[in-house]
């Protein structure tokens, strides 16, 4: 009885999310298209609203073309394991109060282990194409991830020493639902680090280079079609969905607000997810795409030193007061 | 001489990225302005004159045919060498040049409007018309009577009377009326010859004064 109770809550997650990448996809379109002075898809539906389904049907009955000298088995595996390692990380997620698939100990951990294994799709898929492109993309997604997911983590400690939990819910707990009690201000050092190593982790502009469309065609999904550069596609913006989450539970409250929302208790963390998207758009919009030397100059010669500096400052402090 | 790549920012610019925030306030800046998009089979764009669009042979209201009179002037001053004419002339004396064939292959033109210019009668005009894609090239390599059927359909929508129908580049700019043959000196507004045209920047600002001055008199 409690595992179909839970396979139902899963369904209803696994819905809900997939509409919100959906329209996430068309949310992306119309800012960038309004922030160009363009206005974005409007054909299809009012003011384009149907979109996202015109490009789900389509993508979905397009030919599934495997290369010729491709390594088969891996290059359909890979983004399935993109997918799945993806939506595995939303399971731990507070929503709200309660409102958590599988409410672990080490829910942080589990998400970091789980955009690490995301990653291996990418390289593998990279890998896998037989294609020149395709090969540095994957290259070069091995290299960032790896240094930026050790200056994310290193971010993140700081709050873990605040809250004193790994837990995702005791974390939000922890910051109280006051605005001061939020660990953005305290945090402000391992916020900005943070920030910056979301967008490396999620492949976003300006460190979008395992796919600049300039230089490598579209990097490690080059030699993808059809419903599996879909599922891509889809990875991409649930793990931008995730890092949103990360950065609300962890820095902005979670779902906690100025008062609380009587029938829908998410709001308040669906609205901060949604501001972190903004500005994933935003950026995406105004700024170029960094050099590859410049990219691991910054991972590693200025976040993840000032990162440690946090971590001591952050220990420090607490010795001292608590 | 030193070449200065970068201008030379303080200490608080460097740590809050004052370049950054600027290109994001601009951008942001632009989210909430007005899109400059036409939704184009909807919204169909406003046409200036001089526009040079499907080709056309004016049909003489007098004969009933073309115009033209077989000098070959547009011929030898097409750049794309797209026009293709063939004439002949009867034995009786002081008798006009018959057209047999004369064909534009509308997919090689460049739209230059040199032959329109040069033509001492007017007779080959590019139209305002500039929806007439086609699925095969045959259709677009016009015959003597499709150009003239263009020049009817054309007639057909244009808001003026046909003989008000004048086209700027009927009338080369820059030369004193004296030195055009009789068929080009047409009355032409000002603005579209010499020193007076108004193109491009200068439109567009003579449009906005001209609106603001007719909102302020309404």
């Amino acid at each position: 009885m409690n595992i179909l109770l839970m396979l139902v809550w899963i369904i209803i997650l696994f819905c809900v999310v997939m509409l919100h990448v959906a329209y996430a996809t068309y949310f992306e379109r119309k800012i960038i298209g309004r922030m160009q002075v363009r206005m974005g898809p409007m054909r299809v539906g009012w003011y384009g609203l149907l979109q996202p389904i015109a490009d789900g049907i389509k993508s979905f009955f397009k030919e599934d073309i495997v290369p010729d000298r491709a390594d088969k088995p891996v290059f359909l595996m890979a983004p399935i394991i993109c997918l799945v390692a993806m939506m595995a990380s939303l399971a731990v997620l507070p929503f709200a109060k309660g409102w958590v698939l599988a409410d672990i100990d080490i829910g942080l951990l589990f998400i970091f282990a789980m955009s690490g294994l995301a990653s291996y799709g990418i390289v593998l898929a990279g890998w896998s194409s037989n294609s020149k492109y395709s090969f540095l993309g994957g290259l070069r997604s091995m290299a960032q991830v790896i240094s930026y997911e050790v200056a994310m983590g290193l971010s993140l400690v700081g709050v873990m020493l605040m809250a004193g939990s790994l837990n995702l819910t005791e974390i939000v707990e922890a910051q109280g639902d006051s605005f001061l009690g939020m660990y953005l201000m305290p945090q402000c050092i391992g916020f900005f680090v943070f920030f910056v190593s979301m967008l490396a982790e999620t492949n976003r502009v300006p460190f979008d280079l395992p796919e600049a469309e300039t230089e490598l065609v579209s990097g490690y999904s080059t030699e993808y079609s059809g419903m599996r550069y879909a599922m891509f596609f889809m990875a991409e913006y649930i793990g931008m969905m995730v890092m949103a989450s990360i950065g609300t539970v962890c820095f902005l409250g979670g779902w906690n607000g100025p008062f609380p929302v009587p029938f829908f208790p998410p709001l308040w963390f669906v609205l901060k997810v949604y501001m972190f998207m903004f500005i994933f758009i935003w950026i995406r919009a105004t700024l170029p795409r960094y050099r590859y030397d410049q990219l691991m100059g910054l991972g590693w010669k200025l976040l993840i030193p000032v990162a440690l500096g946090n971590i001591v400052l952050t220990a420090f402090m607490k010795a001292i007061i608590g | 001489m030193q070449i200065q790549y970068k201008p030379p920012r303080g200490l608080l610019a460097t740590l809050f990225q004052a370049e950054i925030v600027q290109g994001m306030t601009l951008t942001l800046k632009r989210l909430f302005s007005k899109p400059i998009t036409r939704q184009y089979p909807d919204e169909k764009p406003d046409i200036r004159t001089g526009f040079r669009g499907q080709h056309a042979l004016v049909r003489d209201p007098e004969t009933g045919d073309t115009k033209c009179i077989g000098c070959m002037r547009c011929a030898m001053s097409c750049p794309s060498r797209c026009i293709r004419i063939r004439s002949h002339k009867d034995k009786a004396p002081g008798s006009r040049r018959i057209i047999d064939c004369y064909r534009i292959e509308a997919l090689r033109c460049v739209y230059c409007g040199y032959c329109e210019e040069v033509c001492p009668v007017n007779a080959v005009v590019l139209t305002e018309v500039f929806e007439y894609s086609s699925y095969d090239r045959p259709s677009l390599y016009f015959t003597k009577e499709q150009l003239l059927g263009n020049w009817d359909r054309f007639v057909a929508q244009l808001q003026v009377p046909v003989n008000e129908y004048v086209n700027p580049f009927w009338r080369p700019r820059g030369l004193p009326e004296g030195d055009l043959p009789a068929g080009k000196r047409m009355p032409v507004s000002p603005e579209w010859s010499g020193e007076q045209q108004v193109v491009g920047k200068k439109w567009r600002q003579q449009q906005s004064h001209l609106n603001t001055t007719a909102q302020e008199g309404s």
